[in-house]
């Protein structure tokens, strides 16, 4: 049945059906309203959990660490500054490899302040060594969280789901949630195999010296790439369960026989596929939905490239300075293939900058009538509104 | 000699009458306090217990993978999130019903300075945690920097003595009367040159609701410059002389104290250490200095009510008291 | 080959594999020292030994550790002037131990209990050894030699045992009961031949001794009273005070009934016979003596020879004692003493560096009296072994007690000019046993070395408290009439509370310190007591050397020693 829910009260309700033990978060924009929602369920006896508002972002991470390691369910959310100040707590949740789940409200980082949706955040933890799944609509960020779980506790890799701050969280859409029967089948009660246990007392958190760092990397990258078999399985397995997909890995879309594609991660790609749709004159073009950045799906990639000339990866984040995030990343995959496309690569709407349907039709332009791959470029950026010296 | 067949020694080590939650070849210095709390701490706590563990020596020294010298569940993660990952632990046992109690563990960089917000935090929300600070007066692990715990006038790296300087500037942080302000059931300082008197308050501690903190006084022979035989005999001056009190609270309220039966000055105790070495030149600011800390030694001494009323069991003379067979220590 | 599981977690306990003992460059061993009671013991009991057992609880191996030195520690518990408790670390601290009442009451549970000495039966083939005299000496050379498997003949010209314990110390200090039945007690042990009313000299002599037994022990004691005048003046009525103290001891009353008494000398006979002489109603008793009252601070050599204890309480009983003083002349009726003219006198070196006795002019006294006692002490009586008496003494190597000049003579006690007390003679007969036994097994008698005592400064005195000693219940000096011992014994629980005070000087109290503080799990706990006698051993694959336990250790037993 479907139901008309914000975004953020979905979320909530999702994650509450996981059976979290610990939830453990600090308020920040626009992550709010997924705790309170979850807050509300604990009060209201809807979810047996203990539901920890602690004192910060770092403790939030904290929080959800030492429950995950103490063999617990464990969730938490942020966003944005929150997410900077949990960073170091995330990459050691990570190499510990404690399985937990964290949604990210993407949202733009400061200075200066801005609260609206950019994928800054998220980004900047790209070498955190988290699973990494991004979300195109709220259908999608709910059975994704279910998804997350199962992974996270098949890889003993912790995931982040990034939902787009506002878009996604403030937005109301229709969408199905799945029973309790379904995520509880899907979802059974889960051992940490390496926990904290009075009965088998390991040590978690040692001191790795040089004669043992490498390996010890080395088996986490294993341990990324071997989850994108978890990630397409788990999306497969919940596909039997509610019918519905998210794209596993990498998703194809819009218009299989075109020979430009678009790349995006996120709520972007409605807002092309509403403008491609919305006008037959325009270049038809391939969406490519980049659900997992990590592990970044470089075979799955090349796959959905194949027959492509142009390659235009729109990203919500840079690295400033270098230019695109994802595009260089991309570039290296497809390289590998043996027509490769020419790969533009463009940022857009970042602190909430509106996407507007005319974005379509720039970016193509940008790409196909180019000589030769344009610069990076903030596409939607006003050089008006600048002095001579920064245009 | 002592010369034993190892395998008597395996035995004999696998039957000590007393829990071993910290177990022989970490890699502590010579005569390392921190290394003895530790000790003396998991032991009064038992192997019923989860312990989250802050950066530090402790951590280091324990833990080099493959080898850890923990018999119970122990986890490291950052320095200063100590407090929230055991929070998570006591959130994650109080929702699996298990009665498995969780301890903190962390040096005073970990408590008073780094670890502090996470501290306060864990501590307003009443987690059912025993947070134990191994106080060293500095940051030992890095190479001895001056923290907020650092007692006024001590040398560290960062706090050297100079023309213009006599070490650190600054006072020690009062740590325990703000952890008793957050109205927590029991707050305590403990010394190793006392361990009947540690254990036992850890044990209290534990077997009270909610959270707990230990502050255990623990010398560091190489960051405080004395010989690691004498770790306990520093510890004891630093008790006698009023520098360390000896104290319990609950809810904020001083509840008892160690007595000190005979209050030693604090030259002492300072004398004993390098790191108060330049306290002792023949100038006018040392001299001052030096005067200063026994005014400090007093203001402690005056303000928990530390001065003895005779010869009591259980004051700075009586509480260490042995006697044949032991019993004393059980 | 070890793999790096998920995270990098680590097993318990698995830094065993460390042996943190390689940083060693000290290592701490156990190392029992002396404590000072027993270096200063002269019949070589380990009093801290047996406090130890006493705290325990086992009374009766406490009792069998005192008899591995003193095979009369009823007697000794009573007469002893106990230098042990005078060396007592414990004196620093607060009061010393009240060893000798621990030690009397040890001798008394014996008695009670009837527990048999820990000695051997000895075999038909058993070496034969000869003990004259049963004095102390002669008693503990019989015992310590039957307790190194000998048969002992044992000779005593009296028709008694026990030597100058039995004829010279009044009842008072030592009940007759007591005495004899230790005296039976050790007597009954099985290989000792004893045989009273045998006079060396007169029933055997010293060559058929030496024929039929492996070495021969001399303790005759000093029996011979010396010639006493002053300024050539004897009167009539002249007894020494031995003479006098024994014909007390024997039959409980005096010849002489005087009312005023002066009594020469400073030793333990004159003091006896000065509060005999009150018990008999002499009112006025005088003591004259060169040295001082013996005392703390009194140095040895100006102190009367007499205990302190027996000193006090003479004092307390009305004995006057006039300290430095030396009679210079008598003055007589006829031969009869109605006084004497005292000077002051005191010891000083001499130009040599040799103290003499210098009498100072015009500082002389007449002190009124009926009777004048000379108490100035006795020489050996040498009949059947004239020869080896010089000076009045047997001259001995001080250790083993070979008789200068001979081969398989040994002797000791009073016969020694050096020792004049029973715990002496005690000492004197258990090293001549020994010495004796090595002599028969051809070994070289190495020069004996007292052992070292551990100082007050080498114990860590944090981890004691004080507690006031446990005293001897003293009949008070108004009561002190007849022959009622003077001093009563210690209950077991007062007993109990001086081993709990004895601070185990040198020796493992097995009180957990090395235990609880070592930082590095390195001391174990044993749950016999260990090889080295201790409750703990070092796990020296991990002992980092810290020294902690060394330092820390209560009682001076743990040192620390260079790898």
């Amino acid at each position: 049945m479907a139901l008309a829910l914000e975004g953020s009260q979905a979320l909530a309700r999702t994650v509450a059906l996981c059976r979290p033990q610990v939830v453990a978060a600090y308020p920040i924009t626009p992550q709010t309203h997924i705790v309170e929602g979850i807050a509300k369920l604990v009060a209201d006896g809807q979810l047996a959990c203990e539901m920890v508002s602690v004192e910060s972002e770092h403790s939030a991470a904290s929080v959800a660490l030492g429950a995950a390691a103490a063999g617990s369910r464990a969730y938490t959310a942020s966003a944005s500054q929150g997410i900077l100040l949990m960073a170091e707590v995330l990459f050691d949740i990570s190499g510990l490899r404690i399985p937990l789940v964290m949604t990210c409200a993407n949202r733009a980082l400061s200075g200066p302040l801005n609260i609206w949706n950019d994928q800054q955040d998220s980004m900047s933890m790209r070498d955190s060594g988290w699973i990494q799944l991004y979300c195109a609509t709220n259908q999608e960020a709910v059975d994704t969280t279910v998804q997350a779980f199962r992974i996270a506790e098949r890889c003993e890799l912790p995931v982040m789901v990034c939902v787009d701050g506002f878009t996604l969280t403030h937005t109301l859409e229709p969408l199905e949630l799945p029973s309790a029967e379904q995520v509880d089948a899907f979802l059974p009660a889960y051992t940490f195999r390496h926990g904290l246990d009075p009965s088998d007392p390991r040590s978690l958190g040692t001191l790795v010296g040089p004669e043992h760092f490498s390996e010890v990397r080395h088996a986490h990258h294993q341990a990324m790439m071997s989850a994108q078999t978890a990630i397409e399985q788990a999306d497969a397995d919940w596909a039997d369960v509610v019918g519905r997909h998210c794209g596993g890995l990498v998703e194809s879309r819009g218009d299989p026989e075109a020979r430009l594609g678009i790349l995006t991660l996120g709520s972007v790609l409605g807002t092309l596929e509403d403008a491609m749709d919305s006008d037959p004159e325009l270049p038809r073009a391939r969406f490519i939905k980049l659900r997992s950045f990590r592990p970044f799906p470089a075979d799955a990639l090349r796959k959905a490239c194949e027959g492509l000339d142009h390659l235009i990866v729109l990203e919500r984040a840079l690295s400033p300075g270098a230019g695109g995030i994802v595009g260089p990343e991309v570039q290296t995959a497809v390289i590998e293939m043996a027509e490769p496309p020419r790969v533009h690569n463009y940022a857009a709407g970042l602190g909430g900058r509106d996407l507007s349907l005319d974005l379509y039709s720039r970016i193509v332009q940008a790409a196909v009538g180019a000589e030769r791959p344009r610069e990076f470029a903030i596409i939607d950026a006003d050089p008006e509104l600048l002095p001579e010296s920064d245009r | 000699m002592n010369e034993q067949p190892l395998h008597h020694l395996d035995t004999l080590r696998a039957r000590q009458p007393r829990f071993r939650g910290l177990e022989s070849g970490h890699r502590a210095c010579q005569g390392c306090g921190e290394a003895l709390a530790a000790r003396l701490t998991t032991e009064a706590a038992g192997p019923d217990v989860v312990v989250a563990n802050a950066t530090g020596c402790l951590e280091v020294f324990t833990t080099p993978w493959p080898q850890s010298a923990w018999r119970l569940p122990w986890i490291h993660s950052v320095f200063g999130n100590t407090a929230a990952v055991a929070a998570g632990m006591e959130a994650a046992l109080k929702q699996q019903g298990r009665a498995t109690q969780v301890l903190a563990f962390a040096g005073d960089g970990g408590t008073f300075d780094i670890g502090f917000q996470a501290l306060s935090g864990m501590m307003e929300r009443g987690h059912d945690v025993l947070f134990v600070c191994f106080d060293n007066e500095a940051y030992m692990n890095t190479g001895v920097q001056r923290s907020g715990s650092t007692p006024h006038a001590a040398m560290t790296t960062t706090s050297p003595p100079g023309e213009l300087r006599m070490g650190k500037r600054h006072m020690k942080k009062d740590i325990l009367s703000i952890i008793a302000a957050h109205h927590i059931p029991y707050a305590a300082t403990a010394s190793v040159a006392y361990p009947s008197d540690l254990r036992k308050k850890v044990r209290r501690a534990m077997d009270t609701e909610g959270a707990s903190f230990l502050q255990i006084h623990s010398p560091c022979p190489l960051g405080w410059g004395h010989e690691g035989a004498k770790t306990i005999e520093v510890a004891r001056l630093a008790v006698q002389t009023g520098l360390f009190p000896v104290i319990e609270m609950e809810r904020g309220e001083l509840i008892g104290t160690l007595p000190i039966r005979e209050p030693r000055p604090v030259s002492d105790y300072l004398k004993l250490q390098n790191r108060f070495r330049h306290l002792f030149a023949s100038e006018y600011r040392a001299r001052k200095e030096l005067e200063h800390l026994q005014a400090i030694a007093n203001r402690n001494i005056e303000r928990f009510e530390l001065r003895g009323i005779g010869s009591e069991a259980y004051d700075t003379e009586g509480a260490d008291t042995v006697h044949r067979g032991g019993d004393r220590w059980a | 080959m070890i793999q790096i599981p998920p995270g990098a977690f680590a097993r318990p306990g698995t830094s065993l594999e460390f042996k943190t003992g390689t940083w060693r460059v000290e290592r701490p061993v156990h190392q029992r020292r002396a404590a000072p009671c027993h270096s200063a013991c002269p019949a070589g009991e380990d009093a801290q030994a047996y406090l130890a057992k006493v705290e325990l609880g086992d009374m009766r191996g406490a009792w069998e550790t005192v008899v591995a030195a003193n095979p009369l520690p009823a007697i000794t518990g009573r007469v002893c002037h106990h230098p042990c408790e005078s060396a007592c670390n414990r004196a620093q601290y607060d009061e010393s131990i009240t060893i000798h009442g621990v030690e009397r009451f040890l001798g008394d549970e014996a008695l009670r209990q009837g527990w048999s000495y820990p000695v051997p039966i000895p075999g038909a083939e058993a070496p034969r050894m000869a003990v004259v005299g049963s004095g102390p000496a002669g008693l503990a050379a019989a015992y310590h030699l039957l307790r190194g498997g000998c048969q002992v003949t044992l000779i005593e010209a009296m028709p008694a045992a026990g030597g100058t314990v039995r004829t010279a110390i009044p009842h008072y200090r030592l009940p007759p009961d007591v005495l004899e039945q230790e005296l039976d007690h050790m007597l009954a042990l099985p290989g000792l031949d004893f045989r009273l009313r045998t006079q060396l000299g007169r029933d055997v002599s010293l060559e058929e001794l030496r024929a039929d037994h492996e070495a021969v022990f001399l303790g005759p004691g000093r029996r011979k009273g010396r010639e006493w005048s002053a300024d050539f003046a004897v009167p009539g009525n002249l007894r020494t005070g031995l003479q006098l103290l024994e014909a007390w001891v024997a039959g409980g009353t005096l010849p002489e009934q005087p009312r005023s008494v002066a009594i020469v000398g400073g030793g333990n006979t004159a003091v006896d016979l000065a509060r005999v002489l009150r018990r008999e109603g002499v009112e006025q008793v005088h003591l004259i003596s060169h040295q001082r009252i013996p005392a703390p601070g009194v140095p040895d050599d100006d102190a009367m020879r007499a205990t302190y204890r027996e000193v006090s309480q003479a004092l307390e009983e009305g004995v006057t004692i006039h300290e430095h003083r030396g009679v210079r002349r008598l003055i007589l009726r006829g031969e009869r003493v109605v006084g004497m003219e005292l000077v002051h006198m005191k010891k000083l070196e001499d130009a040599g560096g040799r103290l003499r006795r210098v009498a100072f002019e015009g500082t002389e006294t007449v002190l009124h009296v009926d009777q004048v006692i000379p108490a100035i002490g006795q020489d050996v009586d040498g009949t059947g072994f004239e020869s080896l008496v010089r000076r009045g003494y047997m001259e001995v190597e001080p250790w083993w007690g070979t008789v200068n000049g001979q081969s398989g003579i040994f002797s000791g006690g009073d016969a020694r000019s050096d020792h004049g007390t029973v715990s002496e003679a005690v000492g004197d007969g258990r090293r001549a046993a020994a010495a004796m036994l090595r002599y028969r097994a051809g070994r070289q008698l190495e020069p004996g070395v007292p052992p070292e005592p551990i100082p007050y400064s080498d114990l860590n005195l944090s981890y004691f408290e004080t507690a006031p000693a446990s005293k001897e219940p003293v009949l008070p000096p108004e009561q002190r009439l007849g022959l009622e011992e003077i001093e009563g014994g210690l209950q077991a629980n007062a007993v109990r509370h001086e081993a709990h005070r004895c601070l185990s000087c040198g020796d493992c109290l097995a009180c957990d310190n090395c235990w609880t503080l070592c930082p590095d799990q390195s001391v174990l706990k044993t749950r016999e007591v260990a090889a080295d006698g201790s409750h703990y051993v070092f796990d020296y694959d991990y002992c980092k050397g810290c020294g902690i336990c060394a330092h820390e250790c209560p009682t001076g037993y743990i040192h620390m020693i260079p790898e």
